[in-house]
């Protein structure tokens, strides 16, 4: 019996539904972590992208 | 201007671990120019296409200029070109600010880019060639497939790189999605592209028909999730709270919409495939996860919205702003309207009409465009280190842009519902109302002109922008500054360090399995820092979704029951078949009869999944511009396809297809017929005994309906029909007609075999 018989004759059907079971799980777990998170830490992090450094020496020729 | 270079009290260099390093902005400088002249491009050549589907003549000035060979020019340049260098643009800028380092390798980003550009270009060669693949968004040849593959490998190592350089721990969210895209574009194009050279410039997929859709289908909707949604979310969650100036509104919520993309996208790409001959529960999977999509998607809008909470002013003042604040609105649109086109019922309706053309517009030019063009008036004065040259003229940009897409896609919506509702009609006495297809397509033509309208001014708004770039640019600087920047070097990590968004929360330690720490994440918090672990998850999601739905295809016999007449193309309908791949008769013909009655009583027997399994590549279509083909062959005599051909609005009055005049001039390459059967042959097509003669049984079939095509031109003339044969035997008219003649026909001899 090849793979292919094997798997020919699984209801396929489960597969939505196993599908759809494993990967809510994990979005549900990804949640729960994420809503967990501590606010404050989070904070610094969203300000990441505008909290850009003042350049050390304005300009300096590279040669 | 938040980070416009002010003079800190410069910090001394030997203070501890500090570092000193420069931004290469010349990298970024590039892939904008770039974006914006391929942008020009790729929409001028959109703009012809919408034109010649109402002045169908223009394509018969030259067969590089056909509907079918532009159009996939066109979506290759503004999804690849246009999007493409955009995402590299802001990935390049955002990475070293937000990484605090220079990219990893300047020669690495110089090879990317000029190897995107030569890439662009051989596109731009061959697609007007009539080299093609013929798979929607996939269709350069192999040597092309292989120098992106190349390219990208480059561009991958060059940002791992820097992150593996970066010194700021934590990597902010816009990353991850660039990291999301980059691994999985190159897991799709990889396994999409899987094909065996036949010529320089020609090859056949390894799958066929339902895979090969199937596959097409799984990279066509994941394209759109990771080279025109993560890229430009990536773009949005930087380049958003920079021009307002405020952080994101919720970090949280940005890491939901984060993991339920990777999570769910992959799944929904069956969807495309409704009604087709794919298994059920494939597509009610499909389905299923495309509306669990729209939650995230909301997700992600409503922060975007919420990122300007308190900067509404600057928006009605900022034209940057009003360009991201319509862009994440259209987000929200496409994101909602996407799971509603998978739900069957609608899909039904949709699916083949110009309601995906506008549903796809609404998100190219409204999300992509529009986070591109904010993006672009936001770079340029900091990328020139000058002021922008016409901020009036970047405000007359939204404008036009707004109203151009309005004046698109309210249009390609109407005309969408409306030849749905056309192609279903039944009158009193139960028979088709439109059974004449053109009809359905006359009706279109007031909706096409508007939508003409509306892209030229979405384009004039592009070249608007264009020009604005360059006359910014030659006021730049005599030389640009590149200023200093410090930080520390990181160290090792420390999970317990305090900075950990996910808390210091320790556990007692020791505990063979301490829940309170489990809780608290920190193993998310440690992949997360080691940018290899996360991409492998990134990887793993993608992969095992893609599983889930690929290997049930491959594997079930079932789902593609064997139908005993259903036999292998003969050599000369195999070129006539490689003749309608290299025209792209596959933009405006689905070769896939659905199992509805207005469909069977339109085109006759709907298809089965076993008729395809010599088709490599599946030319299933996704837009019916014509009518379905699938059940063409024998329809009409030989000739009436060569005078269709030659002039179809002869044929049939009203007709919007091309001329094909040069199918009539030009000589069959009965050269390539031994190589392309013996490449089918090595993908499985059981030719037998043809292989070994393959280009002798091409000219005997050739002979045949050269001989029957004399005939049916001059019924009476003995003499003239010998003639005629000898002009058309050698002709690629006569092997697409043997293509067309024999579509959809070999279920028929099993038919009549039952009888
Ligand atoms: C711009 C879109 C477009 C392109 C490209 C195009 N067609 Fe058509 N085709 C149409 C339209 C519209 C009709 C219906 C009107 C007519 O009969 O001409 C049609 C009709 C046909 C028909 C008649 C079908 C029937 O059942 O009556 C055939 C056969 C056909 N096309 C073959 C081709 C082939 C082969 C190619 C590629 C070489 C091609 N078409 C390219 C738009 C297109």
């Amino acid at each position: 019996m090849s793979l292919s018989d094997l798997i020919s004759h699984m209801d396929l059907s489960v597969f939505p539904e196993v599908a759809l079971v494993i990967f809510a799980g994990v979005f549900v777990a990804v949640s729960a972590r994420t809503l967990r998170a501590d606010r404050a830490a989070f904070e610094a992090a969203a300000g990441l992208p505008i909290d850009d450094p003042a350049p050390a020496r304005e300009e300096e020729p590279r040669e | 201007m938040s980070d416009s270079p002010s003079s800190g009290e410069p910090a001394s260099p030997q203070a501890a671990g500090l570092e000193t390093f420069r931004y290469d902005d010349g990298l970024p400088r590039m892939f904008l120019m770039a974006t914006l002249v391929w942008g020009v491009v790729g929409m001028l050549v959109g703009l012809i296409v919408a034109i010649q589907l109402v002045a169908p003549s223009l394509g018969g000035l030259h067969e590089w200029l056909t509907f079918g060979r532009l159009r996939p020019l066109h979506t290759n340049a503004v999804i690849f070109a246009f999007a493409g260098n955009a995402f590299f643009c802001g990935a390049y800028y955002s990475m070293q600010r937000l990484l605090k380092t220079r990219m990893y390798s300047d020669a690495l980003g110089k090879f990317h880019f000029w190897g995107w550009q030569a890439i662009i270009v051989s596109a731009a060669v061959t697609l007007p060639l009539g080299f093609t693949q013929g798979k929607e968004y996939a269709e350069l040849e192999w040597p092309i497939d292989i120098a992106i593959t190349l390219v990208w490998v480059v561009f991958a190592l060059n940002v791992f790189g820097t992150i593996a350089r970066r010194r700021e721990r934590h990597i902010y969210v816009a990353i991850w999605f660039y990291i999301a895209s980059i691994v999985t574009v190159a897991v799709l194009h990889i396994f999409n592209n899987l094909s065996i050279p036949a010529g320089a410039l020609k090859s056949y997929p390894i799958y066929a028909g339902v895979q090969d859709a199937f596959m097409q289908w799984w990279y066509g909707h994941n394209a759109v999730a990771f080279f025109l949604t993560t890229p430009f979310l990536g773009l949005m969650y930087y380049f958003l709270p920079k021009a307002a100036n405020r952080p994101v509104f919720s970090y949280k919520l940005s890491i939901l919409h984060f993991w339920s993309l990777v999570f769910i996208y992959i799944w929904a790409g069956p969807h495309h495939l409704h009604y087709t001959a794919l298994p059920e529960w494939a597509s009610t999977l499909g389905m299923l996860f495309s509306v669990m999509l729209w939650m995230p998607s909301w997700g992600g809008m409503i922060n975007g919205l919420l990122t300007l909470r308190g900067a509404w002013n600057k928006v009605a003042s900022d034209p940057v702003l009003k360009f991201f604040v319509v862009g994440v609105t259209f987000y929200g649109m496409s994101t909602f309207e996407g799971p509603m086109l998978s739900v069957k019922t609608v899909n039904a309706l949709s699916h083949y009409t110009d309601w995906t053309i506008a549903h796809v517009h609404g998100g190219a030019l409204g999300w992509v465009g529009f986070i591109t063009f904010g993006m672009a008036y936001w770079l340029i004065p900091r990328l020139f280190q000058t002021r922008l040259a016409s901020p009036k003229l970047a405000e007359a940009h939204f404008w036009m842009g707004t109203i151009g897409i309005l004046f698109y896609i309210v249009p390609i919506y109407v005309a969408g519902l409306t030849q749905g509702l056309m192609w279903r009609a039944f009158d009193a006495t139960g028979r088709l109302a439109y059974p004449d297809f053109v009809e359905t397509v006359n009706a279109l033509m007031p909706m096409y002109w508007v939508r003409v309208v509306g892209g030229v001014l979405y384009l004039t708004g592009a070249i608007l922008c264009l020009g604005n770039a360059v006359v910014t640019w030659a006021r730049r600087p005599e030389r640009y500054e590149e200023p200093v920047y410090e930080a520390p070097a990181l160290g090792p990590y420390e999970p317990s360090s305090a900075e950990s968004p996910w808390g210091s929360k320790r556990g007692d330690g020791g505990a063979f399995f301490d829940l309170r720490r489990f809780a608290a994440l920190r193993w998310h918090r440690r992949w997360e820092a080691l940018p290899l672990t996360f991409t492998a998850w990134v990887v793993v999601a993608v992969v095992v979704a893609s599983l889930f739905e690929i290997i049930p295809t491959f594997l079930i016999r079932s789902n593609v029951p064997t139908i005993a007449s259903v036999k292998p193309y003969r050599p000369l309908e195999l070129l006539g078949r490689d003749i309608y791949i290299a025209e792209g008769c596959y933009n405006c013909h689905s070769q896939m009869v659905r199992p509805l009655i207005a469909e069977t009583e339109r085109y006759g027997e709907y298809s089965k999944p076993g008729e395809f399994v010599y088709d490599h590549p599946f030319q299933w279509g996704s837009r019916r511009i014509g009518p379905d083909l699938h059940r063409v062959g024998g329809k009409y005599p030989h000739l009436w396809h060569l005078q269709h051909m030659e002039e179809p609005s002869k044929v049939t009055k009203g007709s919007i297809m091309p001329p094909y005049p040069h199918l009539l001039r030009d000589p069959i390459d009965w050269s390539a017929a031994q190589k392309r059967v013996e490449v089918m042959a090595m993908l499985g097509v059981p030719y037998g005994d043809t292989v070994r003669h393959a280009e002798e049984d091409a000219r005997a079939q050739a002979a045949d309906i050269a001989r029957a095509l004399g005939e049916q031109i001059h019924p009476n003339d003995p003499a003239k029909q010998a003639a005629a044969a000898e002009r058309y035997k050698d002709k690629q008219i006569t092997a697409l007609i043997a293509y067309l003649q024999r579509l959809g026909t070999d279920i028929k001899a099993e038919q009549a075999q039952k009888k």
